[in-house]
C-alpha cells in the first residue's frame, strides 16, 4: 500500500548514467585520500583513492557533486556537462560551522554564541519508537534532566534545564515551534475524590507534535539564550524547527515513512510462587496478602484450604501480575511533501500514530495534518505560514494508591486467577458491580474497563509571517502564532466501583488559547570599522495566554453502564468554572558586534510588562552580556592538536512574573476534608463562602533568576574531536511564592518575594570521531551533567513548606532551606543515640516515628549520556547509554510488594522467625541489639509501610536508552526502484536497564511533569519499545 | 515615510497596552461577601472537624471502636505523629476560625448578631484545639500576618482564665461576651444561613444563648479539677440563669445532608469510602453487656449478622469479614449521611449537673441529672419509651448512683461515655479529666510511649514546619494536659 502509493508519485524518468573522475587534493595541491564525493541530495558516491582520484557513475540529471574530507571545509561544484571534476578543498579554519536556530527564530551561525545551546538533528531521536518528543531527548542533552512519568500510554515526561530555578513556577522549559511558543502544559483531572494523585498521568502537550515533522531540536540552555523570548523562557527553552521545502531546489520530495513496535512493560518486581493467599499463614479469600499457607500444604479446616470438607483450589498463578500487562502497539505512519526552493516553497503532512498501551484499555491516537508555504513577492516582501491541525486522543484509566487497578495489582495474591476474570469477562457482577473478592480493592480489570478517563483534544497551531525589506540591512518582520486547544476529558466512575461506589460522571473541558505576536526590526552594517560587524534588533512582543475550564460532576447514578451527567443525582458536589486570562506586552533589543568573526560581544535587554503584577509596578527589564573570543583565530594558533578554541562568557537575568489573580484577597467556595470524606458547597440550598486560604502579598514584584555562565568549545585533532563544557551558576532571588504560613495565622500561605536558591553546574558534550570515511564513520559522543541545588533561604520564620500539589500526608514534597529543592518529607524510625533504629520490646517492630524529617531526595548526583553513531556502507547503528547517579524515589510500589508478601524475597525462610534490624533497650536502659523474633509477616510488614524509609530507594540507574540499525538501500537497487531513497530501521528503546539498588526500575515519577518529583505510587511501570521502520522518499 | 509608519504603529502598540494589561480581576472568585455565606461555612467547618479525623482518633482512642487498616490502625495503637494536619489547618483554625473572625471583624459594629454567633462558635472551635493538644496558638491566631507570622502559642490556662499581662481573654469571656452580643440591635441578622436554629429568626438567636450558656457548663466542668472555683461559680451562674440546653429539641446538633458533598464524614469514611477500616471495639461491647445496654448499642451499632461482631483494639488477628462486622449504625451516620453532627447535647448538660452536684456541690440532685441524663440519651437514639422504663426496672443498680463519690462519677463518666458514642473528642476529654471509663491499653501499644493511652494529639506537621513557637520538642503523647486528672 506504503509503495504503491510511493510509485505512484514518481513522475521523474531516469535517463543514461554516466561517470565522471577527477581528483581531491589540498589548497597545496597534496591528494587527499579517503575524501567522500557524493551526487548532492542522493546517496550516489564514492571516495577518493590514495592518490586522490575518484571515479563516480551519476544518474542523469545529477547537478552536482559535493567533496568533504575530515578536517576539510565542504566543496559543492555544479557538474554542468563535465566529465571530469577536480577539487582543492581548503582546510576548515570556521570549524564548528554549525547553523543554529536561537532566540525569536534567529539562524545563528554558533561560533557567534556566547552560551551554550546544544542542536539536535531528526536523525538523532527519530525512527526510534517514541511517541513523546520531550522522550526522544532522553540522555543525548547535557544540561537537562528528563524523566517519564511511566510507561504508560500518552503520559507526561518532566524536562528541567540546568536545574529548577523556581519554588512554586513552572520549570518546563518554553517550547517554540517555528518561532511561536507553543503549550507545553500537564492538565491534571482531578480523579475523582482523590485529586489529581488517583488520574490516569495526563500527558505534556509536547505529545500533540508529529515528530516527523521536525527536522531540528535546538536547546537553550541559560538565560542569556532565551532572554529575547522573555519571562517565559526563563526555565530556558526548546526551540523546535519543521521541515520545510526551501532546500527541494524547485522539485517536490516525498517521504512517506511507516514505524511498527511493540512494547513489554519492564521493571516488575519477582514474586514468590510459594505461598499464596491470606494472613498468619491461613488461607482468605478476602485477603490481599500472600501471607496464606505453602502451595501443597495439606488441606485442614485450620489452614483454611479444607472448606466444608471439600479441599478449596489454592494454586499459584506465577504471571498473574505480569499478564496484567498488555503487548503494548504503536504504529506512526507519516507522509510528507515538501517542494519548492529558497524563495517559494511548501510543505504538506499528514500522520497518524495509533498507539495500544501497557495497561489494558489504554492508548494514544493521534492524526495531525499539516501544510505550510513561504514566498517572495516583489523581491522584498517576504509571506509564509504554516496550519497544523491534531487530534489526540489519551485512553487512561486510574492510577493511584487506593482503588484502582494498579493498587491492586501491584503485589497481587499469587493464587489469584485474575486472567480467568478477563478469558471469562466477569470482573463485574451483573448489576455492574465489581466481582472481586478481595475487601477494600476492585478487580483490576473491572478499574481498567469499567473506570476509564478519556480525553479528546483538537489543536490547532497556525504561524503567520510577514517581512519587508526596506533595504539590504535593514529588514522588517512580523510573526503572529495562534495556539489553541480544546480538550474534552469524561471521566467515568461506575455505579459499584471502589472509590465511588455510588457512581460519578465527570465532564471537564479545557479550553486553552495563545496568541503571540513578535515585531522584530534588524539592521545590519558591516564593516563600521574594517572588520567589525554590527546587527541590531529592535522587538516588540503580545503574548496572551487564556485558559477557560468547567467542570461538571454529576455524583450518585441511578442507570447502570448509563454514562451520561444526566444520570446523576447531584450536579453541584466538584462542578465549577474557571476563566484565567494573562498578558505581557515585551520590548526588547539586541545589539551583536562581530569583529573578525573571532570576537563576538553581545548586549540584550528586554523589558516585560505583566498584567498579573500590580499596575503600578508592572514593568520590569532584564538584560544579558555575553563574548566569545575563538582564540585559535585570533592568535592564529593553528596545530594538528588544535583546530579551533572559543572561550565564552555571559551575564544574564531573567524576569519572572506572577500567576494571574495573586494581588488581592478574595473568598472561594470551600471544600472540606478529602478522598476518604468531603464537604462541598453548596449545602442543600444554602450557599456557602470562606476567604481562600491564601493572603494577598503586601507588595509584588517579578522573580528574577541570574547567571554566569563560562565555557569553552574546541575541536582537537584535525576536528576528530570537539568539546563544548560549560559551568554555570545561577542565582534564583525573590520567588514569588505562596509561602507556607503558620496555619493558625487562620490562612495557609501568603503571596510574597521570597528565598533565594542557587544552581550550580558543570555540563559537558564530547564528540569523538575516530574514523570518518565515506564507507566507515563513527563518532561517539558523551554528555556529562552535574547540578547542585540549594535552597538557601526562604521567609523569615519559615524554613520549609510544601510544594504545591497534590501529596500525602507524611511524605511531603518539600522545599526545605539547606536543602536541595523537592526533598520528600515524612517521619524516620526513631534512632538510639549512636544511630540504630529502635525496636519497640512489646511487639519486636519499630517503636514509632520521628516525624518532619528528609525521608528522601529526588535530585541526581549526576548523569552521563553515552551515543555512538556507526555507520559501514549502508548499514548505520546508533545507540543510546544513559547513567544517572543518586537520587532517590520513595516507592509505594515496592512497599506494596513487600508488605502484601508478594516480592521473592518473602517467601525466603517465611517459616523461619525473623529480627528486624535495630537495638531494643533492656531492663537497665542500655540499647542492645534487637533480638526479638517476630513472624515473617510482621516482619515484613513492618518494612511494608508505603510511607516507611524501606521504601525509599536509590534511583542510580544505567540504561541503555535506545538503539537504531538502519539500513539505505544501495543506489543501484533504488534506480532500478526509480525511488530517491530507500531506508529500513530496527528500532528499541528503553532497551534494558541495572538499577543496582532497587528491585523495580526507579525512573519513574507518577505525578510526571511538574515540581513534585521522586515519587512512585503504586504507579505503571515502565515500557520497552522494540520496533521497525520503512521509510521511503522520492 | 514608510519609516514613520511604522514609528507610529508600534506607537500605537506602546500606547494601548495600559488598557490590554488591565485583566487581572478574578473573574472566579468575589472580593467582598456578606456574612450570611460565611456562617454556613464556619458552622459546617466545626461540625466536620468533630465528625472527621479527629473524631475517628479519638473514638479509637477511648475505643469506642477498633482500628483494622490505615490511619485507623495506626491511631488504635497511639502511633499518631505525621497526622492531623487537615483538621488543623483547614477546618479549624483555617475554615472555622479565620471566617468567624473575619466576620466578628468586619460586621461586629454592625450586625453584632452575627459576632455573636460567631464568638460561639469560636469559643467551642478553640476549645477543641486546646482540649486535644494542650497549648496553641489562640490570641494571636485566625487574623492573618496581623500579629506576624508565628502565631504564639498560649498556655491552656490562659486560654480557659485569660491572662491580662499577655491581653489574653477566657473563654468565658469570649462566650459572654457573644451571648451579650445576640441581644444588641443588628442591621443583619442569621436566618436561613443559620442552618443549626434557624431559618425562624425570631426563636433561633434565643436558641444560640441556650447553646452559650450550655458552653459555659462544659467549659466549667473541663477546668474543675484545676479550678473548682471558677467552675463552681460560672456552674452556679448558668443554673440561675436557667436559659440552657433543656431539652433534646434544642441540642447543639450541626445538620449534615443525604446528597453527595453534603454528607456526615462519619456516613463517607465508614459507609463508603474506607469501609474496612474501623469497626466495634470488643471494649465497648463488653462494657454494654455488662450493662446490659445492648439495646442502646443496636442504635449506635449495627448487627449483619444478628449478633454484635466487635473486634479487640489493637489486635494483629485477621478480622471479621467485612460484611458480618458491626458498624455504625444509622443513629450516628444516618441512612444516607444525613446524620448531624451532635456537639453540645441535652444529655451531656444533665450529666455535667450531676457531676458538679456531686463534686462542686452545686443546686439539684445529682442522680435526678443522672438519670435525666441517660433518658435524654436513650430518647436521642431512638429507643422507646417501653425500651427505656425496661431498662430502668431492671437495672436499677446501673441507674441509681451509689457507692464513694468516685464510684459515683465513674457511673455518670461511664454513661456520659455511652451517650457520646460517634463523638470521641467529648468522651476523650471526659477520660483525661477523670480516668472514667477505666481503660487497658491497646494491644501492640506504640507510639511515643506504649504504656500509656495518649494524653494529647501530636501538632501536625505544617504548623511544627511553619510555626518556631511550636514548642520544641515536640510535646510527647504522655504529657498530661493543664486540666487532666
Amino acid at each position: 500500500m506504503l509503495l504503491g502509493s510511493i510509485l505512484f508519485f514518481y513522475g521523474q524518468l531516469l535517463a543514461q548514467s554516466r561517470t565522471i573522475t577527477g581528483k581531491v587534493t589540498d589548497e597545496n595541491g597534496n591528494p587527499i585520500p579517503n575524501a567522500s564525493v557524493t551526487v548532492k541530495g542522493t546517496s550516489f558516491g564514492t571516495t577518493s583513492k590514495d592518490d586522490g582520484t575518484f571515479s563516480l557513475t551519476i544518474p542523469a540529471g545529477s547537478k552536482t557533486l559535493s567533496f568533504s574530507a575530515v578536517g576539510m571545509a565542504e566543496q559543492d561544484i555544479p557538474i554542468g556537462d563535465k566529465n571530469s571534476i577536480s577539487a582543492a578543498l581548503s582546510t576548515r579554519l570556521n570549524t564548528l560551522t554549525e547553523v543554529v536556530v536561537t532566540s525569536l527564530g534567529i539562524a545563528r551561525d554558533k561560533r557567534s554564541l556566547g552560551y551554550a545551546t546544544q542542536n539536535l538533528k531528526a536523525d538523532q531521536f527519530n525512527d526510534r519508537g517514541q511517541v513523546n518528543v520531550v522522550n526522544a531527548l532522553q540522555g543525548k542533552v547535557a544540561g537537562v534532566n528528563i524523566t517519564n512519568a511511566s510507561g504508560g500510554a500518552g503520559s507526561s515526561v518532566n524536562i528541567n534545564i540546568r536545574g529548577i530555578t523556581s519554588f512554586q513556577g513552572s520549570n518546563q522549559p518554553l517550547f517554540i515551534i517555528d518561532g511561536i511558543p507553543i503549550s507545553n502544559d500537564v492538565d491534571r483531572t482531578n480523579g475523582g475524590p482523590t485529586g489529581s494523585l488517583g488520574d490516569n498521568q495526563p500527558p505534556n502537550r509536547a505529545l500533540d507534535l508529529d515528530m516527523n515533522n521536525i527536522e531540528s531540536i535546538n536547546i537553550l540552555k541559560g538565560p542569556a539564550a532565551s532572554v529575547l523570548y522573555g519571562s517565559r523562557a526563563a526555565a530556558g527553552a526548546i526551540i523546535i524547527t519543521t521541515k520545510k521545502g526551501s532546500g527541494q531546489k524547485g522539485r517536490a520530495e516525498i517521504i512517506a515513512s511507516s514505524n511498527i513496535s511493540f512494547q513489554r512493560a519492564t521493571g516488575l518486581p519477582e514474586v514468590q510462587n510459594e505461598y499464596g493467599q491470606g494472613s498468619l499463614g491461613i488461607y482468605n479469600p478476602n485477603s490481599s496478602n500472600s501471607w496464606g499457607p505453602k502451595f501443597g500444604s495439606t488441606p485442614t479446616v485450620a489452614n483454611g484450604l479444607l472448606v466444608g470438607g471439600q479441599p478449596v483450589d489454592y494454586n499459584p498463578h506465577p504471571d498473574n501480575i505480569k499478564d496484567f500487562f498488555e503487548t503494548g502497539l504503536i504504529s506512526d505512519n507519516n507522509i510528507s511533501i515538501n517542494g519548492g526552493d529558497a524563495k517559494q516553497n511548501f510543505t504538506f503532512s499528514a500522520g497518524y500514530l495509533y498507539q495500544e498501551g501497557i495497561l489494558p484499555n489504554t492508548g494514544v491516537k493521534r492524526a495531525s495534518v499539516k501544510f505550510g508555504g513561504n514566498t517572495v513577492l516583489r523581491e522584498k516582501i517576504k509571506l509564509g505560514g504554516s496550519v497544523t491541525f491534531t487530534n489526540t486522543i489519551q485512553d487512561g484509566i486510574l492510577g493511584g494508591n487506593g482503588q484502582s487497578a494498579l493498587a491492586a495489582i501491584h503485589g497481587l495474591a499469587r493464587s489469584i486467577d485474575l486472567q480467568a476474570y478477563k478469558r471469562n469477562k466477569t470482573w463485574k457482577n451483573p448489576d455492574g458491580s465489581n466481582n472481586y473478592a478481595v475487601i477494600g480493592q476492585e478487580n483490576p480489570y473491572f478499574g481498567a474497563y469499567e473506570n476509564p478517563l478519556k480525553s479528546n483534544l483538537y489543536r490547532v497551531i497556525g504561524i503567520t509571517n510577514l517581512g519587508y525589506d526596506f533595504t539590504s540591512w535593514l529588514n522588517v518582520n512580523y510573526r503572529l502564532g495562534v495556539d489553541a486547544y480544546t480538550d474534552r476529558r469524561k471521566q467515568i466512575f461506575a455505579l459499584g466501583s471502589g472509590r465511588v461506589p455510588n457512581g460519578l460522571v465527570m465532564e471537564s473541558p479545557i479550553i486553552r488559547t495563545e496568541v503571540n505576536g513578535d515585531l522584530i526590526i534588524t539592521a545590519k552594517k558591516n564593516n563600521i570599522v574594517k572588520g567589525l560587524n554590527v546587527t541590531g534588533l529592535l522587538g516588540n512582543n503580545i503574548n496572551q495566554r487564556r485558559i477557560q475550564t468547567v467542570e461538571l460532576q454529576g455524583d450518585g447514578l441511578s442507570i447502570p453502564f448509563f454514562y451520561n451527567v444526566n444520570n446523576a443525582s447531584t450536579l453541584n458536589n466538584g462542578s465549577a468554572e474557571e476563566t484565567i486570562l494573562q498578558r505581557i506586552v515585551g520590548y526588547y533589543a539586541q545589539a551583536s558586534f562581530d569583529y573578525k568573526s573571532f570576537l563576538f560581544l553581545e548586549l540584550t535587554g528586554r523589558a516585560d510588562q505583566s498584567s498579573t503584577l500590580p499596575k503600578n509596578k508592572n514593568t520590569y527589564f532584564y538584560p544579558s552580556v555575553s563574548a566569545g573570543l575563538v582564540f585559535t583565530d585570533a592568535f592564529e594558533i593553528q596545530s594538528d592538536v588544535i583546530n579551533y578554541g572559543k572561550i565564552r562568557a555571559s551575564y544574564a537575568k531573567v524576569g519572572r512574573d506572577a500567576p494571574p489573580y495573586r494581588t488581592v484577597q478574595f473568598y472561594e467556595k470551600p471544600e472540606f476534608g478529602n478522598n476518604v470524606a468531603g464537604f462541598n458547597f453548596p449545602f442543600g440550598a444554602t450557599t456557602g463562602f470562606a476567604l481562600t486560604s491564601r493572603l494577598p502579598p503586601t507588595s509584588l514584584s517579578p522573580e528574577f533568576t541570574s547567571s554566569i555562565e563560562v565555557g569553552l568549545n574546541a575541536a582537537l585533532f584535525k576536528n576528530r574531536v570537539t568539546i563544548d563544557v560549560a559551568y554555570f551558576d545561577q542565582i534564583s532571588k525573590s520567588q514569588i511564592v505562596d509561602v507556607g504560613v503558620a496555619p493558625s495565622t487562620g490562612f495557609a500561605e501568603v503571596t510574597a518575594n521570597v528565598g533565594k536558591m542557587t544552581n550550580k553546574g558543570i555540563e559537558a558534550l564530547v564528540t569523538i570521531m575516530p574514523i570518518s570515511e565515506r564507507n566507515l564513520r563513527w563518532e561517539v559522543s558523551g554528555n556529562f551533567t552535574r547540578i547542585r541545588n540549594k535552597v538557601n533561604y526562604i521567609f523569615p520564620g519559615v524554613t520549609s513548606f510544601s510544594i504545591p500539589g497534590d501529596a500525602f500526608t507524611g511524605s511531603i514534597p518539600t522545599i526545605k532551606e539547606g536543602e536541595p529543592y523537592g526533598v520528600i518529607v515524612g517521619g524516620l524510625i526513631t534512632r538510639s543515640p549512636e544511630g540504630e533504629r529502635i525496636i519497640n520490646p512489646v511487639t519486636g517492630t519499630y517503636l514509632s516515628t520521628l516525624a518532619n524529617q528528609i525521608l528522601a531526595d529526588p535530585n541526581p548526583d549526576y548523569q552521563l549520556g553515552f551515543t555512538n553513531n556507526l555507520r559501514v556502507k549502508s548499514f548505520s547503528v546508533s545507540f543510546t547509554f544513559d547513567f544517572i547517579k543518586g537520587g532517590q524515589i520513595l516507592s509505594f510500589t515496592a512497599a506494596t510488594y513487600k508488605s502484601r508478601g508478594a516480592l521473592k524475597e518473602t517467601a525466603v525462610d517465611r517459616d523461619q522467625p525473623h529480627i528486624l534490624p535495630g537495638v531494643v533497650q533492656d531492663a537497665t536502659g542500655k540499647f542492645i541489639p534487637n533480638n526479638i523474633q517476630i513472624p515473617a509477616q510482621t516482619y515484613w510488614q513492618a518494612l511494608g509501610g508505603l510511607q516507611s524509609e524501606f521504601n525509599v530507594y536509590d534511583a542510580t540507574t544505567f540504561r541503555m536508552r535506545d538503539i537504531s540499525i538502519a539500513y539505505d538501500l544501495p543506489g543501484t537497487l533504488i534506480q532500478k526502484l526509480k525511488l530517491n531513497s530507500v531506508k529500513l530501521t530496527l528500532f528499541a528503546n528503553n532497551v534494558f536497564y541495572v538499577a543496582p539498588n532497587a528491585f523495580f526500575d526507579p525512573q519513574v515519577n507518577t505525578q510526571g511533569a511538574g515540581n513534585i518529583r521522586g515519587f512512585d505510587f503504586q504507579s505503571v511501570p515502565n515500557a520497552r519499545t522494540i520496533g521497525a521502520g520503512l521509510k521511503v522518499s522520492l | 515615510m514608510r519609516k514613520l509608519i511604522l514609528f507610529l504603529i508600534i506607537l500605537a502598540l506602546f500606547a494601548s497596552c495600559k488598557k490590554y494589561l488591565d485583566v487581572n480581576t478574578s473573574p472566579n472568585n468575589p472580593t467582598s461577601v456578606p456574612p450570611g455565606v460565611l456562617l454556613p461555612t464556619t458552622t459546617i467547618a466545626i461540625a466536620f472537624a468533630n465528625t472527621n479525623d479527629l473524631d475517628r482518633v479519638t473514638s479509637l482512642l477511648v475505643q469506642h471502636i477498633a482500628g483494622i487498616a490505615s490511619q485507623a490502625a495506626d491511631y488504635d495503637v497511639y502511633k499518631l505523629e505525621g497526622y492531623f494536619d487537615n483538621a488543623w489547618n483547614f477546618e479549624l483554625y483555617n475554615g472555622a476560625i479565620n471566617n468567624l473572625l473575619k466576620i466578628i471583624d468586619e460586621h461586629g459594629a454592625t450586625s453584632p448578631a452575627y459576632a455573636g454567633v460567631a464568638k460561639l462558635q469560636l469559643a467551642y472551635a478553640f476549645s477543641m484545639l486546646t482540649d486535644l493538644w494542650g497549648d496553641v496558638p489562640y490570641s494571636k491566631a485566625g487574623r492573618g500576618l496581623k500579629f506576624g507570622s508565628s502565631p504564639r502559642f498560649d498556655k491552656q490556662q490562659d486560654i480557659y482564665q485569660g491572662n491580662a499581662a499577655d491581653s489574653i481573654q477566657s473563654l468565658f469571656d469570649l462566650v459572654k461576651e457573644g451571648i451579650a452580643d445576640l441581644d444588641k440591635p443588628s442591621l443583619l441578622k442569621p436566618g436561613k444561613d443559620d442552618i443549626v436554629y434557624g431559618p425562624d429568626t425570631t426563636t433561633n438567636l434565643a436558641k444560640w444563648k441556650r447553646m452559650g450558656n450550655t458552653l459555659l457548663l462544659k467549659f466549667a466542668m473541663q477546668i474543675s479539677n484545676v479550678n473548682p472555683t471558677l467552675a463552681k461559680s460560672t456552674i452556679d451562674a448558668v443554673i440561675a440563669g436557667n436559659n440552657y440546653i433543656n431539652s433534646n429539641a434544642v441540642d447543639f446538633d450541626v445538620p449534615f445532608g443525604s446528597s453527595v458533598g453534603n454528607q456526615n464524614p462519619l456516613y463517607t469514611f465508614n459507609n463508603l469510602n474506607r469501609q474496612t477500616d474501623q469497626m466495634l471495639s470488643q471494649r465497648l461491647l463488653n462494657l454494654m453487656r455488662s450493662l446490659n445496654d445492648t439495646v442502646r448499642l443496636g442504635k449506635y451499632f449495627t448487627k449483619p449478622t444478628g449478633n454484635f461482631v466487635a473486634f479487640d483494639n489493637g489486635a494483629t488477628v485477621t478480622a471479621p469479614t467485612l460484611a458480618s462486622r458491626s458498624k455504625y449504625n444509622t443513629f450516628v451516620t444516618g441512612t444516607t449521611g444525613e446524620a448531624p453532627a451532635r456537639l453540645l447535647t441535652f444529655a451531656q448538660v444533665n450529666f455535667i449537673l450531676a457531676e458538679s452536684a456531686l463534686i462542686l456541690g452545686t443546686a439539684g440532685d445529682a442522680d435526678t441529672y443522672y438519670q435525666a441524663g441517660i433518658k435524654a440519651n436513650m430518647q436521642k437514639t431512638g429507643m422507646t419509651t417501653a425500651e427505656i422504663d425496661n431498662y430502668f426496672a431492671t437495672n436499677p443498680s446501673v441507674v441509681t448512683l451509689a457507692g464513694t463519690t468516685e464510684q459515683k462519677r465513674n457511673q455518670i463518666i461511664t454513661q456520659k461515655y455511652i451517650a457520646w458514642i460517634g463523638n470521641g473528642i467529648e468522651a476523650y476529654n471526659d477520660y483525661r479529666r477523670t480516668g472514667y471509663p477505666v481503660l487497658a491499653l491497646a494491644n501492640n501499644a506504640a507510639g511515643h510511649n506504649p504504656n500509656v493511652i495518649p494524653t494529647r494529639l501530636t501538632y501536625p506537621l505544617n504548623e511544627l514546619s511553619r510555626n518556631p513557637n511550636t514548642p520544641n520538642p515536640v510535646t510527647r503523647t504522655d504529657v498530661k494536659l493543664w486540666w487532666a486528672k
